[in-house]
C-alpha cells in the first residue's frame, strides 16, 4: 500500500540521506585508517630492516620462514626440530652430513677409531665467531656440561655410549670421571663403555655440539636465550633474534671454509605454521620456500609450482598401554585392533597428502641394512585387513578378561589436523568393525607428553624421528628401560635383540637383530603402524641447492645459492 | 432590573416513563478481544515474523522429525566419498577387487610399447603405469598433476623416484577421483642432473565399486543379480560429506539437536530464574531489592569463557565427554541478571500504577496483585527477552564448539562442523556453507520473531494494526 507523502516522509528521507552520508564518510574513514595502520606495522614489524623479497638477489640473500619460535638454542638443553633448523645453520660439530647426507669432516680434520678409544683432530682453522679457536675443551666442556645433572638435558642419554656418562649422569660419579678429555687444544679424546660401530654417527647430533667455557659463563645461565648470548662456529651465524617473530642469520666470516655458504644472509622472517598464511606469503613472493598441504596442492598445481617431495624420515603409529592394570595389555584385544585397520586406506583415502606412506613397519624406509635397505633383507610382515579374524581375537578377549561389553577405550592424540583426522577415523572404524567405543582425549603437544609419560591412555597416537643415522634409534623404542617407550612394553627376548644391536660390531649380527625386533612389534602388535611423514613443498625457482633431508637441519640452505638469470 | 418569576412544579413518579429497548440506536462496539488475540493479530499482519515463525517450525520438524525420515547415522563413513559436494556424479562400475600389481601382467587390450603408457584401465582403485628404459638414467622420477604437464619445471606432485635397472613400473592408489589425471616422467643422469625430456600420459579415471563394498554398503541393488561391468550407484548425500565421508544432512540434523537443546533449555532456565529473582526485588523492594541487585551485578562482572573453563574442569568432564552439560550450566548460572534486571524495573514501575495502588486500597492480597497485575504486564517483556536468548544462546554454542570447548567428536554441533570445514575452506566451500547457513537462519529467525513479538506484546501499541 502506497502512503501518500507527508511532512513526516520528507523529513524522514533528509535524515536518510544525512545518515548514508555520515555513513560514506565512515567508512571512507576506515578505510583509510587501514591504511594508514597498515603502513604503521610495516614499519615496526618483524621485518623491518629485512627485503621483502622471499629472494633477494641484489642483497644475495633469502627470507624463508621457520614453523614455530624456537624454544632456545642452548645446545646442551635442545630438543625439537626448529631449533635444529637454525642450529644446524649456525654450528658445527665434529662430523656433520654434507648436501647429500653423506658424514664429513666438520671442526674435525679427521679422526681415529680404536676399540673403545677414539681419538678427533681438530682443524687449526675453526675458529669462534668472535675469533676464538674451536679447541678440544669446548667439546669436552660441553659434553661435561650436558651430563651434569642440574643440566637435566633431555637427550643426555644420547652421550651413554661414552664411559661412565650414564653413571656421572645419575650423579654416581664425578662428571671428571666421563670418558673425554682434550689431550691439548686440538686433539680430544673419548673413551667408550663398550666398542660400538655407530658412535660416529651419533657425534654429528645436536648435543654433541661444543661451546666456549669462558663465554658460556659470561652468560650467566641465558646462554642460547639471545641472538647475542652465544657464539657460533657454522657456516652462518645469528644477528638478530626477535622473540616471536623473526630471526636473521648472516655469513659467519670466521667459518674455516669461506667457499661453504655462498648466500649472504638468511631471514627467518616468519615464524607460522598456519599453511593459508604461507601460502600466500610464497604466492606473494615473500618467501623463498613453503610446504604444502593437500587443499593447496591444487592452487600450486594450477599456478605451475616447481613441487619437490621429502620423506621426513620418522615413523608414526599408534603406541598401546602395555601396564597390566589396562585392557590393551590383553594380546588377543591389542590383535583385535590391528586386524580391523588398513594403513593402506588410511593413508590413500583418509589423510591423502602426497608425501605420506603407509605405515608398514616401526622402521622408515631409509634405515640401512647391511648392504641396501634394512627393509629389502628383512621384508616387514604384510599386513592385510581381516575383520572376521578380529572380531575372533576380540571375543577371545572378552573371554579372558571376562566381560560381557568392552568399556570405552581412551585415544590419546595430539592437537594437529592430521592427528584430529586420524583419531575420528579410528574412533568410527573401531566402532564399526568391533563395537569398541573410543573416547579421543585431545591434548597439545606438551600435555601429550605428559599423559604420555604417565601412562594416562589406553592408545595413543605417536611418532618418533631419528637422532643419528643407524636403525638402533628406533630399534631400542621399546627396551624395558628406554623412558620413550611410554607403554612400558616389557619383553626380555626384544631387550635381548636390542642389546645385540647396541653391542655387537658386526653389522650382519645387528641388522638380524634389528629384522627380529620389527618382527616381535608387529607380531606382539606393540604398536600399531600408521604412517611415514613426508612433505610437498615449493621453492622459488631462482633458489638452487636448498638441501631437506633427514638428520641434521630438516631444511638446510647452508649450501643454497641463487642464479639471478633463471626466472 | 427584575428577574421574573418562573413558577416551580414538583416531579411526581408519574412524569417518568420508562424508555423503549433502544433497538435502533447503532450500537457503536469492536468485536472484544483478549490481550492474546489482540497480539497475534498484530504478529499476523508483521511478514518477518511470520515467515521466521515458520521457518522455526520448519526447524522442529527438521531436527526431531528429521532423523526418523533420513535414516542415515552421522557418524558413518564413506572413506569413498570424502569432501564430495551435493549432487555429483554418483555412477560407479562394480569391478573385481584389488589385487597387488607386480608389474608383470597387463590388462587385456594394453601391450607394452615405447614410453610411458597404462597397463590396465584407470580406475578409482589404481592407476597402473609402465614405462620403459631411458639410455643413461639413473633414475625416474614420476609426476602427477590434474592440468596437462607442458613445463618440464611444473609437472606436478612428484610421487615416487624409480632407480635404472629397478622397478619400472608405479601403481597409483592416492585419493583417485573420477577425473582425469596427467602422469609425467623424467630422468636423471648420473650427475643427479634432470635430462631435458619428459613422457607424460594422461589417464581418465572411473569410479569402481567392489561386490563386497556394494554389499557392505547396503546400496539397494539385488547382490545376487548384480554382475561385473555393471552400475550402480553409490549412497546418495543430498548434502554431500565431510572430511571424512560423513552425510553433511545428517550431522546437520544431528548438530541441530545439540543447538537447539542448548538454544531452548538454557534459555527457558535462565529467564525463569531470572523471572523470578527480578520479580521477587522489585516487588519486595528496599534493603532486600538493593543487595540482590548487587549480587547481580556481581554475576555480570564474571567472565563468561573462564567460568566455562572452570566448570569443565569442575564437572571433571574427562578425555572425549561432551562439554554440553557444564555450557549449560554456565550459560544459565551467568546469563540471568539481564533479565532479571529487565523484570524488576518493570515490577517497580507497574507496583507504583494507579490501578496497583487502587487494587492494593480495595483490599488486594499479594497474590491478586502478582497473578492479576505484575505477571500479565511483564509477559510481553519476559516473551521477548526469551526469543532474544535463544539465538544469543544458540550462538554461544556455536561459538563454543567452534573453539573446541563444546562437544566431542562423533557428535556433531554446527559450530564444531563449521571449525572442522575452515581448512578445507577453500576447496571444498559446501562443508561449511551449510552448517555457517543454518547458524545464520536460525539466529535470524530467533532474532526477526522477537523483534515482532516486541511490537506485537507493547500493550501501548493496542488496538493499532
Amino acid at each position: 500500500m502506497k502512503q501518500p507523502r507527508t511532512p513526516d516522509d520528507r523529513l524522514l528521507s533528509a535524515a536518510g540521506r544525512q545518515l548514508s552520508a555520515y555513513a560514506l564518510m565512515a567508512i571512507a574513514f576506515l578505510i583509510v585508517l587501514m591504511f594508514i595502520l597498515n603502513w604503521l606495522a610495516g614499519l615496526t614489524s618483524s621485518s623491518s630492516g629485512m627485503s621483502r623479497f622471499g629472494v633477494d638477489v641484489e642483497n644475495n640473500s633469502i627470507n624463508a620462514f621457520l614453523r614455530n619460535e624456537p624454544p632456545q638454542m642452548d645446545t646442551m638443553r635442545s630438543t625439537d626440530a626448529i631449533s635444529g633448523v637454525v642450529l644446524g645453520h649456525v654450528m658445527e660439530g665434529l662430523l656433520r652430513y654434507d648436501e647429500n647426507g653423506e658424514l664429513v669432516a666438520g671442526i674435525a680434520e679427521r679422526w681415529e677409531q680404536n676399540g673403545t678409544e677414539i681419538t678427533y683432530w681438530l682443524r687449526d682453522n675453526a675458529r669462534w665467531s668472535n675469533g676464538d679457536p674451536v679447541t678440544a675443551h669446548d667439546f669436552e666442556f660441553a659434553w661435561k656440561k650436558v651430563l651434569e645433572p642440574a643440566t637435566a638435558s633431555q637427550y643426555s642419554f644420547i652421550l651413554y655410549p661414552i664411559l661412565n656418562a650414564e653413571k656421572a649422569n645419575q650423579g654416581e660419579l664425578p662428571v671428571d670421571a666421563v670418558g673425554v678429555r682434550a689431550l691439548d687444544d686440538k686433539t680430544l679424546q673419548v673413551t667408550l663403555e663398550a666398542p660400538i660401530a655407530y658412535f660416529d654417527r651419533i657425534v654429528a647430533f645436536v648435543t654433541f655440539l661444543p661451546a666456549q667455557k669462558e663465554f658460556f659463563e659470561q652468560t650467566q645461565g641465558r646462554y642460547g636465550a639471545d641472538a647475542d648470548k652465544m657464539l657460533y662456529n657454522g657456516p652462518f651465524m645469528m644477528t638478530s633474534w626477535v622473540h616471536g617473530a623473526s630471526l636473521r642469520l648472516e655469513r659467519n666470516p670466521f667459518y674455516w671454509d669461506p667457499s661453504r655458504a655462498k648466500l649472504d644472509a638468511i631471514n627467518f622472517a616468519h615464524m607460522t605454521s598456519d599453511s593459508n598464511t604461507l601460502l600466500n606469503l610464497f604466492k606473494d613472493g615473500q618467501i623463498a620456500l613453503t610446504d604444502l598441504t593437500t587443499q593447496m596442492l591444487e592452487e600450486a598445481m594450477f599456478q605451475r609450482w616447481p613441487l619437490e617431495r621429502f620423506a621426513e624420515g620418522t615413523v608414526f603409529f599408534t603406541d598401546l598401554n602395555h601396564r597390566p592394570e589396562r585392557l590393551t595389555s590383553n594380546f588377543n584385544l591389542r590383535k583385535a585392533l590391528q586386524l580391523a585397520q588398513d594403513s593402506d586406506e588410511l593413508v590413500n583415502r583418509v589423510i591423502k597428502l602426497p608425501g605420506y606412506l603407509p605405515g608398514i613397519s616401526m622402521f622408515p624406509e631409509w634405515v640401512q641394512g647391511v648392504n641396501g635397505l634394512l627393509r629389502e633383507e628383512f621384508p616387514p610382515a604384510v599386513h592385510r585387513r581381516n575383520v572376521p579374524l578380529a572380531r575372533e581375537h576380540l571375543q577371545k578377549a572378552l573371554d579372558e578378561l571376562g566381560l560381557e561389553r568392552l568399556p570405552p577405550l581412551v585415544l590419546l592424540s595430539g592437537d594437529t589436523p592430521v592427528a584430529r583426522l586420524q583419531a575420528e577415523y579410528y574412533q568410527e572404524l573401531w566402532r564399526r568393525e568391533l563395537g569398541i567405543e573410543i573416547r579421543i582425549d585431545e591434548q597439545t603437544f606438551r600435555q601429550r607428553l605428559d599423559k604420555m609419560s604417565a601412562g594416562d591412555f589406553d592408545l595413543v597416537l605417536s611418532g618418533w624421528g631419528p637422532d643419528y643415522n643407524d636403525g638402533l634409534t628406533f630399534a631400542d623404542l621399546y627396551a624395558s628401560w628406554n623412558l620413550n617407550n611410554r607403554g612400558r612394553y616389557i619383553n626380555p627376548e626384544l631387550d635381548a635383540y636390542v642389546r645385540i644391536a647396541q653391542t655387537s660390531l658386526d653389522q650382519v649380527e645387528r641388522v638380524r637383530a634389528f629384522g627380529m625386533i620389527q618382527q616381535i612389534v608387529y607380531d606382539d602388535v606393540v604398536h600399531i603402524s600408521n604412517y611415514e611423514r613426508g612433505y610437498v613443498y615449493s621453492t622459488d625457482p631462482r633458489l638452487k641447492g636448498v638441501v631437506r633431508r633427514v638428520f641434521g637441519a630438516e631444511t638446510d640452505y647452508s649450501y643454497a645459492w641463487i642464479e639471478a638469470e633463471a626466472n | 432590573m427584575s428577574i421574573s418569576k418562573i413558577p416551580v412544579r414538583t416531579l411526581r413518579p408519574a412524569d417518568f416513563e420508562l424508555l423503549p429497548a433502544q433497538s435502533a440506536a447503532p450500537v457503536i462496539v469492536r468485536p472484544s478481544r483478549s490481550y492474546w488475540q489482540d497480539a497475534w493479530a498484530r504478529l499476523k499482519t508483521n511478514k518477518r515474523a511470520l515467515v521466521s515463525l515458520y521457518i522455526i517450525i520448519a526447524l522442529i520438524l527438521f531436527t526431531f522429525a528429521g532423523p526418523l525420515v533420513w535414516r542415515v547415522d552421522p557418524a558413518r563413513q564413506d572413506v569413498d566419498q570424502i569432501s564430495v559436494g551435493p549432487g555429483v556424479d554418483r555412477r560407479a562400475i562394480v569391478v573385481e577387487p584389488w589385487q597387488a600389481w607386480d608389474g608383470s601382467s597387463l590388462a587385456p587390450g594394453y601391450d607394452s610399447g615405447e614410453g610411458l603408457q597404462l597397463a590396465a584401465d584407470p580406475t578409482t582403485q589404481s592407476v597402473r603405469l609402465l614405462w620403459s628404459e631411458v639410455p643413461g638414467a639413473t633414475y625416474y622420477r614420476l609426476y602427477r598433476n590434474l592440468f596437462s604437464a607442458t613445463d618440464i619445471d611444473a609437472l606436478g606432485i612428484p610421487m615416487a623416484d624409480f632407480s635404472a635397472g629397478g622397478r619400472r613400473w608405479y601403481e597409483d592408489l592416492l585419493d583417485l577421483q573420477p577425473r582425469e589425471y596427467f602422469y609425467s616422467i623424467t630422468a636423471f643422469d648420473a650427475n643427479n642432473q634432470r635430462m631435458d625430456e619428459f613422457l607424460t600420459i594422461s589417464a581418465d579415471v572411473t569410479r569402481v565399486i567392489t561386490m563386497d563394498e556394494v554389499r557392505s554398503k547396503e546400496l539397494g541393488v539385488d547382490i545376487d543379480r548384480l554382475q561385473l561391468g555393471d552400475e550402480v550407484f553409490l549412497t546418495f548425500h543430498p548434502l554431500g560429506t565431510d572430511y571424512l565421508g560423513r552425510d553433511m544432512l545428517a550431522r546437520l540434523m544431528a548438530g541441530a539437536q545439540v543447538s537447539l537443546f542448548i538454544g531452548l533449555l538454557a534459555p527457558l532456565l535462565f529467564v525463569s530464574f531470572g523471572v523470578l529473582y527480578g520479580a521477587t526485588a522489585g516487588f519486595v523492594g528496599g534493603r532486600v531489592d538493593q543487595l540482590m541487585m548487587r549480587i547481580a551485578d556481581f554475576v555480570v562482572a564474571l567472565p563468561f569463557l573462564l567460568f566455562m573453563i572452570l566448570f569443565q574442569v569442575v564437572f571433571g568432564i574427562g578425555p572425549g565427554e561432551s562439554g554440553i552439560i557444564p555450557m549449560l550450566v554456565a550459560l544459565v548460572l551467568l546469563s540471568w541478571p539481564a533479565t532479571a534486571r529487565l523484570v524488576r524495573g518493570q515490577i517497580m514501575q507497574i507496583r507504583e500504577e494507579a490501578y496497583v495502588s487502587a487494587a492494593r486500597l480495595l483490599g488486594g492480597s499479594h497474590m491478586y496483585l502478582i497473578f492479576r497485575h505484575m505477571i500479565p504486564n511483564t509477559l510481553g517483556v519476559i516473551l521477548v527477552t526469551l526469543t532474544f536468548a535463544v539465538p544469543s544462546a544458540i550462538f554461544t554454542e556455536a561459538f563454543l564448539s567452534f573453539i573446541g570447548m563444546g562437544v566431542a567428536p562423533p557428535t556433531a554441533s554446527w559450530g564444531s562442523m563449521s571449525n572442522e570445514a575452515l581448512k578445507t575452506m577453500l576447496t571444498h566451500p559446501h562443508e561449511l556453507f551449510f552448517p555457517a547457513l543454518m547458524i545464520s537462519i536460525t539466529v535470524l529467525a530467533f532474532n526477526l520473531l522477537g523483534d515482532g513479538l516486541r511490537d506485537a506484546l507493547d500493550a501501548r501499541m493496542r488496538g493499532m494494526e
